[in-house]
């Protein structure tokens, strides 16, 4: 059975906890306690990933980590519909790859900026975080709003979200709890309604849901 | 105090931000602003805080009707931006005086404009009939700084800005092309930079004139960036959240007249929606509506000098206009009548405010509307609110024949969950009662108007079925309880210190009044529920039809209007 090694307010564990969701995948869950217990820096769980970072992956056996790889390997594995992460399209994976490399850049900056407020990681230079943060915005918002343009829905194009928008989504949508605020993206907000209206989208802390789109008799 | 910023008009977004079901995020001069575009079109600017907790309503959820709340679920209405429901409220009404602040909007130019203290339009643009809304740009950096840097904004050689009386810049090109510029300033040192270009453009064209100018837009913020970058910043605007008036927080003075008819509408349409059942719309002749909560009523001003209660259809979000029902009464005593026969299209009518003593809770697992004839008029307003939200519920409409049946349009809306009951007899009625009623249930609330018979043989009913009082409501449209007035009694004012004579022959309101103590009242037939007050002290004679049987028997409350003292004295909380 598929176990994820999970902390609640971690958004890279909310990528995950949403895949999951997303493909109806049961699973089990052992909670870490990342904060206060630092558990994930504890001997035990540097066993199971030395760089003591979550989220981790346990299926059957395969031992994986970082929320990316993670997306990449479920997708693969668990999609029937291979919408998520379409194996044989190399224009595809090359895109969804290239904002994969993106959403670490938006843990690296928006994510530690909450790690910041919330979470006491003071050692952090908060400015420069929140400062790459609305860097990385400006260049999501632009790709977003043309995107529409084109009437192109997600990240990537197709009629289906892929994992390059899961892998964005939680720390856009808890950027604000680092100080950053999303007002000058509207693009951006507009994608997070998207966002929480596929089926299957689950909220975590500090993630609120959306109400129902309108029908398209009605718009 | 209002300065020339707070005055002007600025686009806060461009009209394709804002599509259904969206709450979008704006600021100017400090103030932010939760803006969102309800199904009809109308576009609501308000202060981007709930009135409960002060949490932003732009994570708020956009009905269509209604912007609700994430935190505690408090609604506001489409247009007044007042608060329709509380959750944890259920069964009371929010005051009247819940009402978020809302900010002059105007769209235009693939705009949309608001100002904090904006009056009139929106400066009119010559050249720009036909235009393209460019991506907005922002960026940190004060107004008059980015005002001055579009001055030298280029798309080629030719390209010459200049500056508009109204603070835009204007930059043209040799062959005729033109982008203006609006600098919209959400803080001292943070703008946004919104361009509409004078050409209408194909959809070929489109994507690369707007990449062209999104990228030249952003080589000019980098430059101005680093230009601001360079200075000290400049202090923040501090807009004042203006604090709830006084006059709201207190306990409102009790009119000077029962019956206030603050509001004049024009009647827009008037039709004949079932047999003997007109149908008016009302439209305010300025101004917007107060807001309504499903089941209230209005007092109608007739041209005869009859007033008249009349409960609105509206669904939610429909606050551009108020719908009532009227039937036409064999024994009218010339209200509707007057209604029917003399009452024209374009005229002009003066009306209460919304009142709401037929609260609807939505916290029942399920609720069972049960109308009779013209008594659907409150409950259609009520299931329409119901089924806006998904929220289940059953819809028996009780009716002579097919012609009988008013509101198709809006009862159609509610598909299987209506079932129209054609020509029954009385015990045929009563019958098809105890079906529906047939469960008494905890977590399900039923909800009765219609005519006198029909609404005791639903109580009966209910209480032989073991339904529990609070869970049956009703709403009586008049008391046919024949009224004695013979006895004289003496009533205690326990916060007015007064202690007066009701003589055979008035009421409790008709002393109140004579002395000075104003008290609101409506349909003055103990029917309403307007002129509740408190009992302290003392056996009440009942002869309202609005009061349960559980509250008679507490005794707690008293209809000033018909009811009476079985004792000598009645201490009355006023």
């Amino acid at each position: 059975m598929l176990k994820l090694y999970d902390y609640e307010l971690s958004g890279n564990c909310y990528k995950l906890r949403l895949m999951m969701s997303f493909l109806g995948l049961e699973h089990t869950t052992e909670a870490v306690d990342f904060y206060p217990g630092n558990q994930h820096k504890s001997e035990a769980f540097r066993q199971i990933n030395p760089l003591g970072q979550l989220p981790v992956i346990d299926d059957d056996g395969l031992v994986l980590r970082d929320a990316q790889a993670i997306l990449v390997y479920l997708a693969s594995k668990y999609d029937t519909s291979g919408k998520w992460y379409p194996c044989d399209d190399p224009a595809m994976l090359g895109q969804i790859s290239q904002w994969l490399a993106f959403a670490d850049g938006i843990t690296a900056t928006a994510s530690a900026a909450r790690l910041h407020d919330a979470l006491f990681y003071t050692h952090i230079d908060v400015d420069a975080a929140r400062s790459g943060a609305h860097r990385l915005f400006r260049i999501l918002d632009e790709h977003l709003f043309f995107a529409e343009e084109i009437g192109q829905t997600w990240i990537c194009p197709g009629d289906h979200p892929t994992i390059a928008d899961i892998a964005c989504f939680p720390y856009i949508m808890l950027a604000e709890e680092g100080g950053v605020s999303r007002m000058d993206y509207p693009a951006i907000r507009r994608w997070c309604d998207r966002f929480k209206r596929i089926p299957g989208f689950k909220v975590m802390s500090g993630v609120f849901p959306a109400g129902p789109a309108a029908d398209q008799s009605a718009a | 105090m209002t300065t020339d910023l707070q005055r002007n008009w600025y686009p806060i977004a461009s009209s394709t931000d804002l599509p259904k079901r969206h709450v979008y995020q704006a600021q100017l001069l400090g103030r932010e602003f939760a803006v969102w575009r309800a199904d009809d079109g109308y576009v609501n600017v308000w202060e981007n805080r709930c009135l409960h907790r002060g949490v932003r309503l732009s994570i708020g959820i956009n009905d269509g009707r209604e912007l609700k709340c994430q935190y505690h679920g408090w609604r506001y209405a489409n247009r007044t931006a007042g608060c329709t429901y509380i959750p944890a409220h259920p069964a009371d009404a929010p005051a009247r005086t819940i009402c978020n602040n809302t900010y002059p909007a105007q769209e235009a130019y693939g705009l949309v404009w608001a100002g904090e203290e904006a009056t009139g339009d929106v400066p009119a643009l010559d050249g720009f009939d036909d235009l393209t809304a460019l991506r907005p740009i922002p960026l940190i950096a004060p107004m008059n700084m980015v005002a001055e840097a579009l001055l030298e904004y280029k798309w080629d050689e030719s390209c010459k800005g200049a500056r508009n009386d109204e603070g835009s810049v204007t930059v043209t090109a040799s062959d005729g092309t033109a982008v203006r510029v609006f600098v919209q300033p959400l803080d001292s040192n943070h703008s946004v930079m919104r361009g509409i270009y004078n050409r209408a453009v194909s959809e070929d064209d489109r994507v690369a004139l707007l990449k062209r100018h999104s990228w030249l837009m952003q080589e000019l913020r980098d430059r101005i960036e680093a230009q601001a970058a360079t200075q000290d910043a400049p202090e923040p605007y501090h807009p004042v959240i203006a604090k709830v008036s006084e006059d709201l927080v207190d306990i409102p003075a009790i009119s000077e007249d029962g019956r206030t008819a603050d509001l004049r509408v024009t009647v827009t349409r008037k039709e004949m929606t079932a047999e003997s059942i007109v149908s008016l719309r009302m439209e305010p002749i300025k101004g917007t509506l107060p807001t309504f909560q499903p089941g209230a009523h209005i007092d109608v001003h007739l041209q005869n000098g009859l007033v008249r209660q009349y409960s609105l259809t509206n669904g939610p979000g429909e606050t551009d206009h108020f719908t009532i029902g009227v039937k036409r009464e064999p024994d009218s005593r010339g209200g509707s009548v007057s209604i029917h026969d003399n009452l024209q299209q374009g005229d002009n009518l003066a009306i209460s405010a919304p009142r709401n003593n037929f609260p609807l809770r939505r916290d029942s697992v399920h609720t069972i509307f049960v109308a009779g004839g013209i008594g659907v008029t409150p409950l259609i307003a009520m299931a329409r609110a119901l089924n806006a939200q998904g929220l289940s519920f059953e819809f028996h409409y009780f009716v002579q024949s097919d012609d009988h049946v008013a509101f198709k349009r809006e009862i159609g809306e509610f598909e299987g969950a209506l079932s129209i009951h054609t020509g029954l007899s009385p015990d045929a009625t009563g019958a098809k009662l105890a079906e529906i009623l047939s469960s008494p249930d905890n977590s399900r609330h039923v909800y009765i108007c219609g005519p006198g018979p029909m609404l005791e043989a639903t109580r009966e009913i209910a209480s032989e079925k073991g339904w529990s009082d609070d869970a049956v409501h009703f709403e009586y449209f008049k008391n046919t309880t024949e009224l004695d007035d013979s006895s004289s009694f003496d009533i205690d004012l326990a916060r007015s210190a007064m202690t007066l004579n009701v003589p055979a022959g008035k009421s409790i309101l008709d002393v109140l009044r004579e002395n000075g103590i104003n008290m609101s009242s409506s349909c003055e037939q103990g029917a309403c529920g307007t002129c509740r007050c408190g009992v302290i002290e003392g056996e009440v004679a009942h002869q309202d039809v609005y009061l349960s049987d559980t509250e008679k028997a507490e005794g707690k409350s008293i209809m000033t209007c018909v009811s009476r003292a079985n004792s000598d004295r009645l201490i009355l909380d006023i």
